[in-house]
């Protein structure tokens, strides 16, 4: 029975998808309310299990804790995305541009994908792994290039699914390898016999390529910013926060279960892509115009930040990243969540359009910035926080040229994000601009999310919870 | 028989005609195609490595890899007939509306 919120999602998908049929265009505006109670079921079973360990199928598919707390941010973070999305599919939205089509549709191709990655941390072998980690992408193809009659939406998926098909067969491509070297389909049978080898060094290329993809990691990272800009841009909070988050889990499954306990030291290999990713994603977030690619950039180089994680004494590592991941859930979806609501009714898109934003929606402007502070790491909130568990890990390490040059680019990240603020509290705004209705659904979001992003920072012994079920889990016992 | 490093060669030399291939040709079904290929390649090693271990786990996998790759096809073909019906062409060149 611990695959019952995994069944749960695929189950809502089915009933949303079939229901759209039967369903006159006046009533499928409670298709994103059964969506959302589906995902919202779904957690409380996960919550409800936590604390328990489980195998089904002989061990393909394991329920554990660690792998709880992913499920949770996949949950939320699609929830967020149904909420998001709420307004532009029931045309409740001011720009006609923005209005994205066939509810049923959306909703149950989301839930796949969301199904998909929560498949992907349970799983420990390569064939579910691989399964689930498709499950995962293929509907994300399909969302980037939703609206079909828009060439910018059509040309981001297309991009998306080339590049996206590509990395998923060089990634196959070194599981194959290891497959063979390990002699066995079963991620912690292939980690025990494995040593180090030409044979296994160019696997290890191979899946750090795949994985750099999903994550955006800096020499893959050259589909991130187009597609960004093209998609809908409630799919662009998802690609931010979902996806990412996923990247995050198979890069755990493949490094803490397989290739750890063969490579002895990657500090310095980690290090110098953390350090170029976050580098590179602050030096060019820098000359965006576009706020959507300058989002896609600042994402890059917060998943720059989030592989310091990997570095280093090991169990730290995982509730650091665990916990900067929630941050960064809570956060990037509060700013995504005041783009939405800006796009829905103006379909503005350029950083320059925000501006006057604080005279004509005070309250929404307040809640941008509070989300741009808490992404450049001001201290009561979350995104510091989180930075501070991530760069205690390196300096731990004895890294400390890495903390230096991660603590200079958040003060450079702090100054683009200000860029943002300047334009809403500084720049006067339009003559004849009027303020803009928050429809009740989005300003529920930006409550949510906004609520999130403050408590997740100071809560105390929140830090220490999520360590515990980390610890509880034994991801790193095998071979150490 | 074949020694399994001749299948593992032939294999390697298609994944790379693949990728070249997705660098160097302009049409994006061509492009497909490479990537086609490169799954195809990927196939082929399993069922060398498989032989050489004598285990059936490799073959079955491959299974799954022309399922996904179906799907993947199916996806990815479609977004090309809806972007070739908005711009009325096949060059990825021309496909420079996103970029700095």
């Amino acid at each position: 029975m611990f695959m019952l919120p995994e069944l749960i999602i695929v189950l809502t998908a089915f009933v949303v998808l079939l229901l759209d049929l039967f369903f006159a265009e006046e009533q499928k505006k409670i298709l994103p309310v059964l969506a959302l109670i589906g995902v919202l079921i779904a957690m409380g079973n996960v919550i409800f299990w936590m604390p328990e360990q489980g195998v089904v199928f002989g061990g393909r598919f394991v329920f554990d804790s660690l792998g709880a707390w992913f499920k949770l941010i996949f949950l939320a973070a699609s929830g967020a995305t149904i909420l998001l999305s709420w307004d532009r599919l029931v045309g409740k939205v001011s720009d006609a541009g923005s209005r994205l089509e066939h509810p049923g549709e959306f909703y149950s191709i989301l839930l796949f994908t969301l199904s998909g990655m929560m498949f992907l941390i349970s799983a420990r072998d390569l064939v579910t792994l691989y399964v689930s980690l498709e499950l995962a992408t293929i509907p994300l193809f399909v969302l980037v290039a939703w609206k079909r009659e828009n060439a910018f939406s059509g040309e981001a998926g297309l991009k998306y699914v080339i590049l996206g098909i590509l990395s998923s067969a060089v990634l196959i491509y070194g599981l194959g390898i290891l497959y063979a070297l390990g002699g066995s389909m079963v991620l912690e049978e292939i980690g025990k016999n494995l040593s180090p080898s030409p044979a296994f060094w160019l696997a290890t290329a191979l899946i750090v390529a795949g994985i750099g993809f999903k994550l955006a990691l800096v020499p893959f990272h050259m589909w991130a910013a187009d597609v960004y800009q093209g998609a809908p841009t409630p799919i662009t909070a998802h690609l931010s926060v979902a996806s990412k988050s996923a990247g995050l889990a198979l890069m755990f499954l493949l490094f803490f279960r397989v290739l750890g306990p063969a490579v002895s030291e990657w500090n310095g290999f980690l290090a110098i892509l953390a350090t170029i990713t976050m580098t590179l994603g602050n030096g060019v977030a820098i000359v965006q115009q576009n706020i959507k690619r300058f989002m896609a950039f600042s994402s890059i180089s917060q998943a720059g930040y989030l592989i310091m994680g990997f570095i280093g004494p090991f169990p730290e590592g995982m509730p650091a990243m665990i916990f900067y991941l929630l941050a960064y859930l809570f956060t990037n979806l509060l700013v995504f969540a005041v783009i939405v609501f800006y796009a829905n009714e103006t379909g503005a898109e350029a950083i320059s359009d925000y501006r006057g934003l604080s005279r004509t929606n005070p309250l929404m402007a307040l809640a941008m910035m509070i989300g741009l502070f808490s992404l450049a790491g001001i201290p009561p909130l979350s995104g510091f926080v989180g930075k501070f568990f991530l760069f205690s890990v390196a300096s731990k390490a004895g890294l400390h040229w890495l903390v230096a040059v991660a603590a200079v680019n958040s003060t450079v990240s702090l100054y683009y994000y200000l860029r943002i603020v300047r334009q809403m509290y500084i720049e006067p705004a339009e003559e004849n601009a009027v303020r803009l209705p928050v429809s009740p659904v989005l300003a529920s979001t930006v409550g949510l999310t906004l609520l999130g992003t403050v408590l997740v920072g100071i809560l105390p012994g929140f830090y220490e919870n999520i360590a515990q079920s980390v610890a509880a889990a034994e991801w790193w016992s095998i071979g150490r | 028989m074949i020694p399994t490093t001749h299948v593992l060669i032939l294999s390697a030399a298609l994944f790379s005609i693949g990728v070249l291939g997705v660098m160097l040709r302009r049409n994006v079904i061509v492009i497909f195609m490479s990537i086609e290929l490169m799954l195809n390649a990927v196939n082929l090693s399993f069922v060398g490595f498989a032989r050489e271990m004598d285990s059936m786990t490799g073959v079955i996998f491959i299974f799954f890899i022309i399922v996904v790759a179906a799907a993947e096809a199916v996806v990815g073909l479609s977004i090309i007939l809806s972007i070739y019906r908005n711009r009325q062409t096949l060059n990825v060149d021309e496909y420079n509306l996103l970029k700095w």
